[in-house]
């Protein structure tokens, strides 16, 4: 009888090869490991709580749809990556978006709206004082990614909230290496001006 | 005052610095110089927000909405060299495969030698074979004629042959009879010489 597979202990890799042989259980692992990243980074793109979840259904689909021709020499997480950036990319070609609301979708129309469309953030333990700070912190830190342009955003948040290497996301965005480093430089220096309100408060 | 040792930092070695990686002679320019720690000191706080950011989930149930959308390849359908593949991953898998192996070419070997080995009893071994079924032959042959000549027919078919004349007229009748057939049937698979009408034409 064949042994059940541990899941978390295959690489991405070896994952893909378990969903080729068309095991249903390696598809939902690779889900599972990457449905946090990839929708945090379309929400950060798009802010829009509803249209992230609906462009990181798409991308999980023409990713694992696609899973025959993805080619094992390269990251997983690179591809799905790139698949997730491009989606966000072209929507916002289409449509300019206003600033995030940690209360919700800006373009929610009633308060049920705003409400299923807000963030759900981690649990975390703090005091309703702390919990306020940080909603206040947290706000302004998203608000001031929104406003990069969507170039640096997507640099800025593989590099400092994905923690990706330059290189693999020079591969993602297919921009020479750099090009990525002068937008992160570029990214952390914005920011560091629209947030030098808060260090002064 | 006392000089500052070197040039200021450029961003590769901010980077550098923010990942604990910067070179001794940046370090101790970064060290003398309130410009280049200042602004160290800014970009730290900016990673250090970023990183911070809440971790955000789509809703639940998302892994269940992509797998309704996504085509798993049917077990089946994959190559057999897949499986054997899957089967050779495992040490245990590898094991068996060798021991049977070994066993197969082992049993392949062993009969070669025992047929080289043993060629005096192989020869008595195939004249007895061959005694047996030559007896069992003549025994069929026997059997059949002996229920040949116990037919009611047999007495009339023995008359027949007693007069030669009765015999040549019987086999002239047989031949025509045999021509006859031979010319219809090769008028009935003989190609139309017409030409067939075809709708359209």
């Amino acid at each position: 009888m064949a042994e059940p597979i541990e899941w978390a202990r295959l690489s991405d890799q070896e994952v893909v090869l378990q969903a080729r042989e068309g095991r249903e259980a390696a598809y939902r692992e690779l889900i599972r490991r990457y449905e946090r990243p990839i929708f945090a980074l379309i929400f950060r793109m798009v802010r829009d709580r509803e249209l992230a979840e609906d462009l990181s259904q798409e991308t999980f689909v023409k990713a694992l749809n696609a899973i025959g021709s993805y080619r094992p020499e390269f990251k997983f997480s690179s591809w799905i990556f790139k698949i997730a950036n491009n989606a966000a990319i072209d929507h916002l070609r289409r449509r300019e978006l206003d600033t995030l609301s940690l209360e919700g979708s800006p373009h929610a129309a009633t308060p049920e709206a705003m409400q299923a469309t807000a963030l759900q953030i981690g649990n975390r333990e703090e005091s309703p004082l702390e919990a306020v700070e940080a909603r206040e912190l947290g706000s302004a830190i998203e608000a001031a990614i929104g406003r990069l342009r969507p170039e640096y955003r997507s640099c800025i948040l593989l590099r400092h909230v994905e923690g990706r290497a330059y290189e693999e996301i020079a591969e993602i965005l297919d921009l020479p290496l750099g090009t990525v480093k002068t937008y992160i430089h570029r990214a952390r220096n914005e920011l560091r001006q629209m947030l030098a309100h808060l260090k002064e408060g | 005052m006392t000089p500052v040792p070197g040039p200021h930092l450029t961003p590769d070695e901010l980077d550098a610095w923010l990942a604990g990686v910067l070179p001794a002679p940046a370090q101790e320019h970064l060290a003398q110089c309130p410009v280049c720690r200042e602004r160290a000191d800014m970009e730290r706080e900016v990673v250090h927000l970023l990183q911070a950011v809440p971790l955000l989930s789509p809703n639940p149930g998302f892994a269940d909405r992509v797998m309704a959308r996504v085509t798993v390849p049917e077990p089946a359908r994959v190559p057999v060299l897949a499986g054997v593949r899957r089967v050779l991953a495992t040490r245990g898998g590898m094991a068996v495969a060798a021991g049977l192996a070994v066993l197969l070419v082992g049993s392949m070997v062993g009969s070669i030698a025992w047929i080289v080995a043993s060629q005096t009893t192989l020869v008595a071994v195939g004249q007895l074979l061959l005694g047996q079924a030559g007896h069992a032959a003549w025994i069929g042959v026997r059997d059949i004629a002996t229920a040949l000549v116990e037919q009611p027919w047999f007495a009339s078919l023995q008359a027949l042959a007693a007069h030669p004349g009765r015999v040549g007229i019987a086999s002239g009748v047989a031949i025509a009879a045999y021509l006859v057939g031979l010319v219809a049937l090769r008028r009935l698979l003989a190609l139309p010489t017409q030409q067939v009408a075809h709708a359209g034409a």
